[in-house]
């Protein structure tokens, strides 16, 4: 039996946009080997600042996955997702049906100023 | 002395499931501190406000909005 679920995930928001892809495509994979699933949408949203640190960074890149699969193939799924260093955090629940809704237009740092800008407090 | 019925702020906009990514949202059910507003003052029915806690909780392990808000910055 395959469920819905949804995954968002932070990034290390110092990784550039090729080496996210690409780790994204290497979990994803882990949850449609055997046909058992499948990854029905992928939204990036972006670098966005973080409410409060996460392993003393400030800033997170984040993306959201919509996927179908069966629910044996999760553990092993997540425990990829924890070993992987560049994820900061990340968050799987069972999508509750409803369409995916467009990206929250709130606060996004500016991908180029980021490393040499210090935050005001 | 009874208060007249306060209606449901989420049924009113018609949303039927609140969304734990949506923060701008779940802000204004958060007190200046950060905590969850009761539904003493939200005014929200029963079904949304377990909803609201859920979302608020999924809301703060992803860093969307903070676990305490400290008084002098944001």
């Amino acid at each position: 039996m395959t469920r819905r679920y949804e995954t968002v995930y932070i990034f290390d928001s110092a990784l550039e946009e090729p080496a996210i892809t690409e780790t994204l495509e290497r979990l994803h994979a882990l949850l449609t080997k055997d046909g058992k699933g499948s990854v029905s949408s992928t939204n990036h949203w972006g670098k966005r600042s973080l409410a409060f640190p996460i392993k003393k960074k400030d800033t997170g890149y984040y993306v959201v996955a919509q996927f179908e699969a069966a629910g044996e193939l999760l553990p092993e799924y997540e425990r990829a997702v924890k070993l992987d260093e560049s994820v900061l955090r990340y968050l799987v629940v069972l999508n509750e049906g409803e369409p995916a809704k467009p990206m929250p237009t709130t606060p996004v740092v500016a991908p180029d100023d980021l490393e040499l800008e210090e935050e005001e407090a | 002395m009874r208060r007249p019925a306060k209606t449901c702020p989420v049924c009113e906009s018609g949303v039927r499931v609140l969304d734990y990514k949506d923060d701008r949202t779940l802000g204004r059910f958060l007190t200046e501190r950060g905590k969850i507003l009761p539904s003493r003052l939200s005014g929200m029915c029963a079904r949304h406000q377990r909803q609201l806690a859920t979302a608020i909780k999924r809301a703060r392990q992803l860093a969307l909005i903070p676990y305490i808000k400290s008084g002098s910055s944001a």
